[in-house]
């Protein structure tokens, strides 16, 4: 919901609690407390309290057989009757429609998940239902075709739901070569189009972020985790480290595309179009790379060995082309 | 009496009641408006109609008979209930798992929530949880103002700076929201330019502002069209040749959109195909894989790749 203004916040968010939760009770009898609690993000304390204010609502006259009843039983099963004006729920609010049609969208648009036709098929009976004047025509959102099949992200999912430690193969893009890992997943997430799994590394005893397209194998250990509350969507996806190196680059604007793609500490306007930017690199392979890929539109201002790994890296690509 | 309780038997009430209620008819009713002076009664109501109303409550003051010569409240059912979905436990799951989202998408989260009023019984274990997030780089708030924008047809003036770097104010009539590799796009109609282009929503440097009605897009316009598919352009109908080492062939075989396996070598290195619309673009991108890809045909590819590597090392 956006943020509430009024004398009351509180009540108005308890009001709108209110208004979901008890038609889900009515329609839902014999739904356990904590359950309940967890599906509609309250406490379960809070939940409690409300309910318990349920008592004394009702419908006029208010006699002993208007007010609502509820009764929380020794399983800590919800009972409740005498509600049957709240028996369905409020109709989505336009930005809540939208909101929920536009995370789908993302979400087919990423790659294919298991997911994908049930997201499909729930998102036009969802704007079928509430006609064009909550969700408008079918032309306003679109997505492309999402990537391929990425083979690890269902394991991965799978390990991070259960909670399992796995060991899988990784393509490290900064050394470049494949690596063995033993990882406790706890978060999966998209950022900039790529999956991402949070993990703690426990060969090194650190937390990492992995791409999950670069994950070969997962093998499970057969041992569970307990999860140390890891960051996941929306956080950087850098991590800085004390072996972090500063690179500073000078980048003409067609290069200019990589200040948005990688995490910079420092950007600075140049008066010719230029930008130039720090970013901290763990490893100087990855930036070699990325510089072989943008040639001359970028310049390595620091550090000088980068400009040398370049060269290396140029060297044995050409070496491939030599006859 | 809680103001809690207070706003749930409004609500009941209002939604109960056959003909519309007047706010002396509403005070006689509910105890808590029964109070000394009408002028506190009545602001009390007041602010509770401004609650009802931010939550969407649709409270509506309509005239109570065929004369108009008095006003009532009333809340109509219609308008109130969410009408009947019927997802099934695999629908409902999935909307969940989409609402999920990067920074509290409260709304979203909310909007499944009440949806979950449909789910069959055992649903609610197998809903809760489930660590998976999917989004993009743009501000929630302006995907929902380009999507609500692009949905009405509307003209909006946004600031925006180019992946060059160049920064303009933009005049554009919204056609679509476009979501593709992790960025949503803004696809319509640029007056300035005098026809169809598309704005990334990270690139955006300013809010919307609404500049009156847009327009419709032609017939046959494709949004998808106005976006390249990744840096290259996969379009292409001709296919270039590449072989990639086993360390990168494995991932990167599926970062190249339209990529083929034509077979493995005896070195172990794959055989690829892709299409290419723009050598000046695919190159580059072989480039960053260094000496784990060879361009191996179109034979210009491959000048083009060696001619740029040996512009590095002059």
């Amino acid at each position: 919901m956006p943020e509430r203004k009024g004398r009351a916040p509180k009540t108005a968010e308890r009001l709108g609690r209110m208004l979901v939760i008890v038609p889900f009770l009515v329609q839902h009898p014999g739904s356990e407390l904590s359950e309940v609690a967890r599906a509609f993000d309250v406490p379960v304390d809070q939940l409690r309290r409300d309910l318990d204010l349920l008592f004394m609502s009702g419908l006029p006259p208010y006699g002993p057989g208007d007010l609502i009843e509820v009764d929380v039983d020794e399983d800590d099963r919800i009972w409740i009757s005498m509600a049957e004006h709240f028996a369905r729920p409020l109709r989505l609010s336009r930005s809540e429609a939208l909101a929920l049609y536009l995370r789908g969208t993302e979400l087919l648009g990423t790659t294919d998940l298991p997911e994908a036709p049930a997201l499909r098929s729930a998102m036009d009976k969802l704007r079928a239902s509430l006609g064009p004047e909550t969700l408008g025509d079918a032309g306003g959102i679109e997505t492309a075709d999402p990537g391929a099949p990425i083979e690890a992200l269902e394991p991965i999912r799978g390990a991070a739901r259960e909670r399992r430690r796995v060991r899988v193969d990784y393509f490290a893009h900064s050394s470049g070569e494949w690596t063995s890992r033993v990882i406790d997943p706890e978060q999966v997430f998209v950022a900039l189009g790529h999956w991402y799994v949070a993990a703690w590394d426990v060969t090194i005893d650190e937390e990492r972020l992995f791409r999950v397209d670069r994950i070969r194998r997962v093998e499970m250990t057969g041992e569970g985790f307990d999860p140390r509350g890891l960051e996941g969507a929306g956080r950087s996806l850098y991590t800085p480290t004390e072996e972090d190196v500063p690179v500073r680059l000078r980048l003409s604007p067609a290069a200019r595309w990589i200040a948005e793609y990688y995490a910079t500490t420092d950007e600075h306007e140049g008066a010719d179009g230029s930008l130039d930017i720090t970013m901290p690199a763990r490893s100087l392979g990855w930036v070699a790379r990325l510089l072989l890929r943008v040639g001359s539109d970028a310049t390595v201002l620091d550090p000088p060995e980068l400009t040398a790994q370049v060269a290396t890296l140029a060297r044995a690509t050409l070496d491939r082309y030599g006859e | 009496m809680e103001p809690l309780e207070r706003l749930l038997n409004l609500v009941g009430l209002l939604l109960e009641t056959r003909t519309p209620l007047t706010f002396e008819q509403i005070r006689e009713t509910l105890e808590p408006y029964r109070q000394e002076k009408v002028d506190s009664a009545k602001r009390m109501f007041e602010r509770d109609k401004d609650i009802l109303r931010e939550y969407g409550v649709p409270l509506q003051l309509v005239d109570t008979d065929a004369w108009g010569t008095e006003q009532g409240y009333v809340i109509p059912k219609d308008a109130y209930y969410l009408p009947e979905i019927a997802f099934t436990p695999e629908e409902l799951a999935a909307l969940f798992v989409a609402a999920q989202g990067v920074r509290n998408d409260t709304p979203a989260e909310e909007a499944v929530r009440k949806l979950m009023v449909g789910a069959e019984g055992s649903t609610l274990a197998g809903l809760a949880g489930g660590p998976l997030a999917s989004g993009s780089d743009a501000r929630g708030s302006l995907v929902m103002a380009v999507a609500a924008a692009a949905q009405d047809r509307r003209r909006v003036r946004f600031g925006y700076r180019t992946s060059k770097g160049t920064a303009s104010d933009r005049d554009v009539d919204a056609f679509t929201a476009l979501f593709r590799a992790g960025h949503w796009y803004l696809v319509g109609f640029d007056h300035e330019r005098e026809e169809a282009r598309s704005f990334r929503l990270s690139r955006f440097t300013s809010d919307l502002t609404d500049a009156g009605a847009g327009s419709e897009p032609p017939d046959g316009f494709r949004a998808a069209d106005l976006i390249a598919a990744g840096p290259w352009t996969a379009a292409g109908e001709d296919r270039a040749t590449i072989v990639l080492s086993p360390d990168v062939a494995w991932w990167a075989t599926g970062s190249l959109i339209g990529a083929e396996h034509v077979r493995t070598r005896d070195d172990g290195w794959d055989e690829i195909t892709v299409p290419v619309a723009d050598e000046r673009e695919l190159a580059p991108i072989l480039l960053q894989l260094g000496p784990d890809a060879i361009a191996m045909d179109p034979p210009s590819l491959r000048d083009q790749i060696v001619a740029r590597l040996e512009a590095l090392l002059a």
